[in-house]
Parts: structure tokens; sequence; C-alpha cells
């Protein structure tokens, strides 16, 4: 028994030893050989991997319009408008709390004027909490974005964009620029940060204040034709109770601000609230592309392992002359194609990494944009150097079948 | 002991045409270890298809083939390549030599298949033989780098390095010179010699055939004895072939 296993463990061995021997041997061919296949898997990861940055850099866009999963937005509107803010705050507050949400914003849009060094301008002013720059993923590209400590300074802490800045002079903010808010109640503001323009098309100055602070600057009356300030109630919950949270909290509203008149209601507003894979139809080109890119890849391999072993036919019979199973001349060929493909694939997605991580990628796809830029997808050097051995091996198989069915006597002679 | 028995054996191979062609008929053969078996004939006589059928490498269409008294018609194809890498050694014409691969290497190419100790030591082995053989200072050199005698003292010494029963040589001198061919050969009897191998050399070569006890002739697919032992001639000057032939024996084969 033990020398039987002992016999067997020798042939394993010996096995991969032959066939380790034979891929150091023909290492000059079988590196020509997968050349093609190392482009086919560099191609198929750098794909991959670039869709996943791709990916994120519109799933990042989508989080800024509409949140991150699951985001949801509480309306208080009653018969005569949106519901005051100063009433509806101590009902919010409750409900937050109650149900132990982390992150909850206030939002609201108004103008006011503000004092440039070339004139006072009406500007829009975005009112919000301090959670809405991680909501909406908010990052200034100068200065922070708002502290809980910035509630309730006397010189209000203000987040200007670009044009805003600029219209400023654009001062470094280590200087403490400030901002005259003028209007019925003028105030000076400091500017801690300054954030991207939203598009080519943002062409005005606007700037976030913290909700508490803007108070002041809103208009004291309803607007004669659009009624109240509208608020919005955001809250980002975790995705798999999100819907019942957002239910207990309009009942949690309703029973708060029970006797005034106003009605609530709950919606949806991220991308993955439609149910079907946005970025469905993004993946399926990439894999398409990947795909025929792989197919090329080993119909290259196959051909030329095909040639190779034909090449081969009287060295396989002098092998089997001298004792090679068709077992061991099978496995041996298909070891060879099996190893170079692993080997070619951990060339390509080595090459494909240093390629999406080079600057020239970054300037393509954009990644300036992208807050929480993946890094190289572990998946695409999975899938890369998995597809690597896929297609060693089934390349394998057939010069392997062939290399089987060769006849001793007609190889040596051959 | 009992090597080889034949009997009645015939190898019969269909052709395009659907004809059928027989190779080999009736051949009856008993190799004993230790023999030194020649066998001579024309070209297409069926010599090569007899050594391989000898060698397991191809099984007969007709007739009891067995080697060490398994039935080899019998044996799974896995079995006979283990029975054929552990038994029998070939020394080929063309040297059949692994290109790209050193001296060494091709020598330890057979104990890659053995299953014992032999493939854990081969490297000793295969340097033991090539010393063996002479070739102790061209250990790593590759084929295109060896003359034709020592690519051929190389063969032997891969047919020879898992010290098989039987050594079967096609033509083993075939692609030398004289002289080299007849130090080629007195090398390969002086190791089956030591080994107690029994060895059939093929050979067109009537001073190689010569130098066996034993001598067969094959005419049109049947084996038949030669009557008269030749006497084995001295090696050869080049160009002094045909006196060193006994004419008796030069005569019955050109029949």
């Amino acid at each position: 028994m033990i020398r039987a296993l002992g016999r067997a463990a020798t042939g394993a061995v010996s096995t991969i030893v032959e066939a380790g021997e034979e891929l150091r041997i023909h290492r000059g061919r079988v590196l020509l050989s997968l050349v093609g296949v190392a482009v086919a898997i560099c191609a198929l990861a750098t794909v991959v991997a670039a869709g996943s940055i791709a990916e994120q850099a519109m799933r990042e866009q989508q989080e800024r319009d509409g949140g991150r999963p699951a985001t949801y937005q509480i309306d208080l509107s009653g018969m005569s408008g949106p519901l005051d803010p100063a009433t509806a705050a101590p009902a919010w507050e409750t409900a937050l709390a109650r149900h132990g949400i982390e992150f909850a914003a206030r939002s609201a849009q108004f103008m006011t004027d503000v004092q440039f060094a070339d004139g006072v301008v009406s500007t829009s002013i975005e009112a919000v909490d301090p959670d809405y720059g991680p909501m909406r993923r908010v990052q200034p590209i100068l200065g922070e974005w708002f502290a809980d400590g910035d509630a309730g300074r006397l010189a209000p802490a203000v987040i200007v964009n670009e044009n805003f800045w600029e219209r400023l002079g654009s001062p470094p903010l280590e200087t403490h620029p400030t901002v005259q808010f003028v209007g019925a109640e003028p105030r000076t503001g400091v500017v801690v940060g300054v954030v991207e323009n939203r598009g080519q098309w943002d062409t005005d100055p606007w700037a976030y204040l913290l909700f508490d602070d803007a108070e002041a600057l809103m208009a004291p009356s309803p607007d004669p034709m659009f009624g109240g300030l509208y608020v919005t109630y955001a809250m980002w919950l975790p995705e798999g109770d999100a819907e019942a949270i957002a239910s207990s909290v309009v009942d949690a509203l309703e029973l708060e601000l029970a006797g005034v008149d106003v009605q609530v209601s709950q919606y949806r507003t991220d991308y993955a609230a439609y149910g079907d894979d946005p970025f469905a139809q993004l993946k399926l080109v990439i894999g398409g592309v990947a795909a025929v890119v792989l197919l090329l890849g080993a119909l290259g391999l196959l051909t030329i392992a095909l040639v190779t072993v034909r090449t081969r036919i009287r060295e396989i019979g002098i092998r089997r002359s001298f004792g090679a199973t068709a077992g061991r001349v099978f496995f041996s060929v298909l070891m060879e194609s099996v190893v170079g493909t692993f080997l070619a694939g951990v060339v390509g997605v080595g090459i494909s990494i240093a390629l999406v991580r080079s600057p020239l990628a970054a300037m393509a796809l954009n990644t300036d944009d992208v807050q929480d830029l993946p890094g190289f997808p572990v998946e695409a050097a999975v899938v890369g150097i998995g597809a690597a051995v896929l297609v060693g091996a089934l390349a394998g198989l057939i010069p392997a079948l062939t290399a089987v069915k060769v006849k001793v006597i007609d190889a040596i002679r051959f | 002991m009992t090597l080889v028995e034949a009997h009645g054996v015939g190898r019969r191979v269909e052709l395009p045409d659907g004809s059928r062609l027989d190779i080999l008929q009736g051949v009856d053969l008993v190799v004993e270890e230790g023999d030194r078996i020649s066998i001579v004939g024309r070209s297409g006589s069926g010599k090569s298809t007899l050594l391989n059928l000898l060698g397991l490498l191809d099984a007969p269409t007709d007739g009891e083939l067995e080697f060490q008294g398994r039935d080899v018609r019998r044996l799974s194809s896995g079995a006979r390549d283990r029975l054929r890498g552990s038994e029998v050694g070939f020394v080929f014409q063309q040297f059949n030599l692994l290109p790209g691969r050193t001296a060494l290497q091709n020598v330890q190419t057979p104990l890659l298949y053995d299953r014992g100790s032999g493939f854990w030591q081969r490297e000793r082995l295969a340097r033991e033989m090539l010393e063996r053989v002479g070739l102790g200072a061209r250990l790593e050199a590759k084929p295109d780098r060896l003359s034709g005698g020592e690519q051929q003292r190389v063969a032997i010494a891969r047919a020879l390095v898992r010290k098989p029963k039987l050594i079967l040589a096609d033509e083993p001198t075939g692609a030398l010179d004289l002289e080299t061919g007849a130090e080629v050969m007195s090398l390969i009897e002086s190791v089956a010699d030591e080994s107690g191998a029994a060895l059939v050399t093929i050979t067109h070569d009537l001073a190689i055939a010569a130098r066996s006890n034993r001598h067969l002739r094959l005419v049109g697919g049947r084996l038949e004895p030669l009557d008269a032992a030749p006497s084995a001639p001295a090696v050869p000057a080049p160009g002094t072939l045909a006196s060193s032939v006994d004419p008796a024996l030069d005569e019955r084969l050109t029949a």
C-alpha cells in the first residue's frame, strides 16, 4: 500500500517535473506564442478596470444629483404651501433622533444680494445641514466642507463655487476672505471652502451656507408668487431597511405635527430606486469587448499550439518509445499551455495595472472627478488571470488530444 | 529466462484503397535473456515492424505475442507503455536525441517515467551512464554540438540507463562510418553483457550482423533462420567491407 502510494506520488511529481522542463526548454517559442494572449489579457483587464472606474465616476455623478443609495426625501407641504422651517425643525429633529438616523440634511435654495468689488449681485444660496456634503458627495477643491462646530459662528462659514471665488479675486483661504451679504439684515461670512462649478453651463456665482446660519438671510415673509421657502428633508438610510424606516419617519412626523396644516410624504431619490442596474448596459458593452478580445487571443494561441504539436510529433514519439504514457503526453502538452497562459495572464494584468495607473489613463478617464477612485479592481485581475488559464486549458486541449493520437511508430519516423 | 515469445505473429495493415497488406506473417521467435540476435532483410521486408512489435510499440493483428509471460494484446495501452519504459531500450538509426536538450538531459528522459528510485536519482544515474559510454566530459553538450558517433553513444546511454532486459537496435550504425559503427556496436554489446540484457539488432550491414550468435532473415514478412553462423569479422578498414564478410553469409543474405 505504502509502496503503491509512493509510486503514485513519484508519478505525479515526475509528470509535473517533465511538464516544467518542457516549458523551460521551449520557453522561447512559448513566450512568443503567448504575446497575443498577454496582450488580450492586458486588454481584458484594462477594459474591466477602466469600466470599473467609469462606473464609479457615473455612480458618483448620480449620487451628487440624487444622493447615495438609499436616500429618501420627506415632503412637508400643506394647503398654504411648504411648512415653515422653524415649525418643522423640532419635529424633524425628534423623528431623526427616535430612529437613530446618522445622516440627514435639510436643504433650501434662495436668492440673496452679495457685495462684490464690482457691485451687488443677486446670488443663489443653498442652505444645507453639514451632512449634506457626505450625502451628496460634495467635496471642496480648496478648504474644507462644513464641520459641526461651524454652526452658530458670528461670521458664518461660507463655501463658494469657483465663479464666486474668482469674483472675490481668488484669495488664498488662509487669509480668511470675507463675503458681504447685504439686505434686510447684512452679515459678513468667511469663506472656508471652494467647490467646483457644476459644469460649463454654470457661469454664475453661488454658495453654500449652513441652514441655521442662512435662516437670517432668508426672506422673512412668504414669496407672493411661489409661497414659502421650500425645504428638502433628506435622509441617507441603510439600503436593506430603508423603506420601513422612511415610512416610520413619516408616521413620527405626522404624530409630531398633529394639528398643523401639513401633509407628510416620502419618496426615494437615489439612482438605485429604479430597480434595474443602471450600469447594466455599460457592463454589457465592456464585457462584450473583453470577450471578443479574449477570443482573438485564444484563437491565436490555438493556432500556434496546433502547429507546434505537429512539429513536435517526432519528439512525442521518442518519449513514448521510452515509456511515456498517453496520459503523460496529454498532461505535458496541456500543462505547457495552461502554465504558459497563466504566466501570460500575470504579465498582461501587470501591464494593465501600469496602464490604468498611468497619467494618460487618468486623463482619458477623467479620474480627477472621482472621489473614491477604485484601486485596480481585484475582479479585473482575477477575471484576467482566470480567463488566461481557461483559454490555456481550452487552447491546450486540442493540441493535447492531437499529441495523444500520435502513432509512436509513425512519429519516430516523422 | 524467456523475454519474448512470438507464435504465428502477423501484422496486417489496411491500405487507403481498402485492400490489406500483410507486413509480417507467421513469425515465430523466442528471445531469451542474454541473447544476441541479428535480423537482416531487404528494405520493406518488415524488419522495423517486427522490432516495433518486440518493443511493444505496436500490437500484432495475428498470432500470440508474450512479453515476460504476459500476453501483449491483453495489456492496456498504459501498461504496455510502462512495461516498455522499464524493460525495453531502443537505439535508433537516426539517434533520435531530443533537440535542445543536453546529453545529460537526454539520458535522463527515460528516468522521468520511472516511478521508483530511478526518478529521484536520475541525474546521478544519467551522469554515470554517460561516463560509462565515454562522454563524461560532454554532459552539457547539445546534440548539434556532438559528432555522429557521440550522438549514438548518448542514444545508447539513454537506451540503457534504466537497465532494460531487452535492447532493440534499429540500424544502430546506419548513420556512422565503419570504424565508428564497430566501436558503437562493441559498446552496446559490452553494456548489454554487463546487465545480461538480450540484444536484437536489425541491420543491413553484414559485418554488424555477423557479431550476433543467432542470425535471422526476413523475407516477404516471414522470419527465417540463417543456416550457418558467420564468422565474426574483425573491424574492417574503410573500403574493405566486402572482404571482411563471410562470402557464404553474403550469398545467403542476398539470395
